[in-house]
């Protein structure tokens, strides 16, 4: 593989959608991958795109995201189904309402349209959520992406592109050469590249470390839960005033159970397990808020690895001390918003004035 | 039953396998415990007729004996049965949790035995999902644990012994076989038939079968293989297409029974991540074991036909070994006594190896199987994904089973991949022209099978549930 611009090492929804953008941008890119394409986090996830769930600081990119997601067929590519949905977001007790009134006051400061509405608007417009909560939160900028379809949707579009796709090639060592990168896998396999771009996702820590950065990144292992075909048990994406519990049916009937419920994972060895009392819990939550839910069967449970920084925030921009090398990641609700923030980045990359001091990585190295 | 929390072994499954591996160890004084989802032991071989059932006929089967031997034998020796319980999930260490009609319940043990059997493989055709088609295994089941026919009038298609053994079971309960449509050849049938001299009680009773089909004159189609079912007003129209020369015959009966072997349930072992490999011969995908059927994890066996699929007597006897090598490990059993039971049964089980192989070259997929699945048929029932939706994946480059799953969502609804798997791989891997080892196995996921969620979640108070920290601002 000669004349390489620009190598993402990564391809999950973050390094993937640099890559686009970059290539649309007519350079020459490839993405790298030890797995394959949107297989990590990316392939796997919720596919929410809703504000209830974002971190506020986050609003205003996870926005950008979610209009992108409403127009993938203008630059991603119409493999991918994506739906708009209402958003409810629900409080059973007075303290969650409290709590839902706070925490939509903030968001709406940074820019998401919701609005607190009484018990009887909220069954109006869901009459299958219990009629037992106190109010909701009501957005219309709200809806899902089937998650899955993630890695058919980028590899065709990828391909379209003119990127190269490296599949099962697991960096584990980047030579800084003159102008150049020379990115090395685990059997010696090599790839030369003027830039590169690290998008490893929850692996970016050790990425890092191959470029002598020494940061802390977390990684939390998440349950989700998918039931069979059911006839409609639900309009609207349903979350929760605390943030455990994101419910939507998709176009086929499954019903998908999510909400940050922590199973147990490896990333050394990829071993990952779940949680019998967590998975019960979910359940639990979702049938409160949906009780026709119970008649369902659970078909199948999988865990996804989600990165997080010492402060919760992304980590997107230049690498210090380093000529030609950048970073994209740990963004919470990443999925909403990685189709923006990829292409931010990629404008960053091809010199454009992009602000991106919010996302510097220096603030976590000391 | 009252149950306790802990016990020195665990046995998933009880048929064969499981209640000889229960029986040996609670010889030496373990305390077992044995789960099957059924309503009594038996497994599928010998599953015994449901509770409520009537009995129409004075009939006793052989199998039906047996059954009561174990039911018997497990109430001697004091193990503890859990039926109608459905384990969901397995966790290292052991933890097993499994459901039956009024919720969930939680066991422990160090060691556990996984004794689950086997599914069977249907390769799907023009129509498979038309009313009045079943599976071949399917139909055993009728007719040995209910004592019923599917219909008056059955076509038997597909490959291997189930062919002759389900069709001398009509043919007993008075059914008419209008037709057996075979994909192999009849010299396939004699070669695989020298191996039965490693078995003669099978040889004995696989003959008499035959002889029972041919004086029945019942039409057999040898290189055969359903081209194509449709609804009709009086049952189902079945076209019967010879593999060799095309030709195609047309028949009307009532049921069309279908099977192409049997494939060993993997689902626990695949969710414990213990490394597989993959032997047709054995049924596909089978868990790496030692020669005790001790896995790499300290403490699991995997035992029966999901170690492999040799057949009802072979099973008994890797339950057995399994056994004495907890028992060895647990010190209850010294190095010669372990070596003089384990010896003898090894060498009984290699005869019933061979054998077994001998008769699994007659399930041997061919091509045309697969070619003949045309592009609009539904490959994965649960969720509708035809062999197009497949071949489009591998064409936009989904190069293993798990990618092929993300992209099309075959296997996610609730047979979870049980029925399609097989037929996917077979379908990618021709495409592809890659071998089907190449494209990998499904990750294994819990629910084990699917979990009725009014069961999981049982009565709670709402305020139990919200004791989770909120997710950051
Ligand atoms: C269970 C779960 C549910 C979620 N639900 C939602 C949701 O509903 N809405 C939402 O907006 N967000 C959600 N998220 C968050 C979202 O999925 C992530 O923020 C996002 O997908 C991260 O994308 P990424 O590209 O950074 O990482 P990833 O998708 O993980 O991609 C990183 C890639 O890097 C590759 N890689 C790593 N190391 C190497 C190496 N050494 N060499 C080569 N390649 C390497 C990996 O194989 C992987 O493909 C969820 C996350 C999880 C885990």
């Amino acid at each position: 593989m000669n004349n390489i611009d620009i190598a993402v090492i990564g391809g999950g929804i973050n390094g993937s959608s640099t890559a686009l953008h970059l290539a649309k941008n007519g350079l020459k890119v490839c993405v790298i991958d030890k797995d394959s394409i949107c297989r990590g986090a990316s392939g796997v996830n919720a596919g929410t795109l809703t504000m209830h769930m974002t971190r506020a600081k986050l609003i205003p990119f996870a926005k950008k995201g979610w209009e992108l997601w409403m127009n993938t067929e203008k630059w991603l590519s119409n493999n991918i189904d994506v739906k708009k949905k209402n958003g409810l977001c629900l409080a059973f007790t007075e303290e969650e309402e409290k709590l839902l009134n706070e925490r939509s006051q903030i968001r709406k400061e940074y820019g998401a349209d919701i609005n607190i509405i009484s018990k009887s608007e909220a069954l109006k417009i869901d009459p299958n959520i219990n009629n037992k909560i106190k109010c909701a939160a009501f957005c219309e900028m709200d809806g899902y992406v089937s998650a899955n379809q993630t890695g058919d949707a980028y590899t065709k579009a990828l391909k379209e592109n003119n990127v190269e796709i490296v599949e099962n090639f697991e960096v584990s060592k980047i030579n800084n050469l003159n102008n150049n990168y020379e990115i090395i896998d685990l059997h010696g396999g090599k790839i030369n590249a003027k830039k590169i771009v690290l998008a490893a996702g929850v692996y970016l820590e050790k990425i890092l470390k191959l470029v002598d950065i020494n940061i802390k990144i977390k990684c939390f292992p998440q349950q989700l839960i998918v039931t069979e075909r059911m006839p409609e048990l639900l309009k609207t994406v349903i979350t929760v005033a605390h943030g455990k519990l994101s419910l939507k049916q998709f176009e086929n009937g499954t019903v998908l159970i999510g909400g940050g419920w922590p199973g147990k994972g490896n990333i050394e060895n990829g071993y990952n397990e779940t949680i019998p009392e967590n998975l019960i819990g979910n359940m639990r939550l979702a049938c409160h808020a949906i009780p026709n839910l119970k008649n369902s069967r659970v078909s199948r449970v999988w865990l996804g690895l989600e990165a997080e920084t010492d402060d919760a925030m992304p980590i997107i921009g230049e690498l210090p001390n380093l000529k030609n090398a950048f970073i994209i990641g740990s963004i919470h609700s990443g999925y909403t918003s990685g189709p923006y923030m990829g292409k931010l980045l990629s404008e960053k990359i091809l010199g454009n004035d992009v602000d991106l001091s919010l996302f510097d990585i220096r603030r976590l190295m000391n | 039953m009252c149950y306790k929390k802990e016990y020195d072994v665990i046995i998933i499954g009880a048929g064969p396998s499981g209640v000889k591996s229960a029986l040996t160890c609670s010889k030496k004084g373990l305390k077992v415990l044995i789960i099957d989802s059924n309503g009594n032991s038996g497994g599928q071989i010998y599953r015994a007729p449901p509770k409520s059932y009537i009995k129409k006929s004075e009939k006793t089967f052989e199998e039906n004996l047996i059954q009561l031997k174990f039911s018997e034998d497990l109430t001697k020796n004091n193990i503890d049965t859990a039926y109608n319980h459905t384990v969901w999930q397995v966790s290292p260490g052991f933890k097993i949790d499994a459901f039956n009609e009024n919720g969930t319940i939680q066991w422990n043990t160090k060691n556990l035995i996984v004794a689950t059997g086997t599914y069977e493989k249907i390769i799907p055709f023009d129509g498979w999902t038309t009313p009045g088609v079943i599976g071949l295994a399917a139909c055993t089941i009728l007719l040995k644990a209910h004592q019923t026919l599917p219909g008056n009038k059955i076509v038997l298609a597909g490959n291997g012994p189930l062919l002759i053994s389900v069709a001398y079971y009509i043919l007993k309960f008075g059914g008419k076989v209008d037709a057996i449509v075979d994909t192999s050849s009849k010299f396939e049938w004699i070669k695989s038939m020298i191996s039965l001299i490693f078995n003669p009680k099978n040889f004995i009773q696989g003959i008499s079968w035959i002889l029972k089909i041919i004086f029945s004159r019942v039409p057999i189609y040898s290189n055969s293989l359903i081209n194509k079912v449709s609804k009709k007003e009086n049952g189902i129209s079945v076209e019967i297409q010879n593999i060799k020369n095309k030709q195609i015959k047309k028949l009307t009966t009532e049921v069309l029974a279908v099977g192409h072997g049997l494939t060993p349930s993997t689902d626990i072992s695949r969710l414990l991540k213990i490394n597989h490999s993959y032997d047709d011969l054995k049924g596909g995908w089978i868990p790496k074991l030692d020669k005790y059927f001790k896995s790499s994890m300290k403490g699991l066996y995997i035992v029966g036909d999901g170690s492999g699929i040799s057949g009802a007597i072979a099973a008994e006897e890797k339950g057995e070994l399994a056994a004495y090598s907890i028992l060895k490990d647990l010190k209850l059993i010294d190095e010669t006594e372990f070596e003089n039971n384990t010896s003898k049964v090894i060498k009984k089980l290699k005869r019933y190896e061979i054998f077994a192989k001998g008769i699994a070259k007659l399930n041997a997929t061919p091509k045309s199987l697969i070619e003949n699945i045309s592009n609009n048929t539904v490959i994965c029932r649960c969720e509708d994904i035809t062999k197009k939706d497949i071949i489009h994946a591998a064409e936009n480059g989904a190069r293993n089973l798990n990618q092929i799953k993300s992209w099309t969502r075959f296997g996610m609804g609730p047979c979870q991949g049980r029925t399609c798997q097989y037929s996917v791989a077979k379908i990618a891997s021709e495409h592809l022209r890659c071998n089907i080892k190449d494209l990998g196995y499904l990750t294994g996921r819990t629910p084990l099978r699917p979990f009725p969620l009014d069961k999981a979640i049982g009565d709670f108070e709402y305020e139990e549930i919200t004791k989770v920290e909120a997710a950051p601002l």
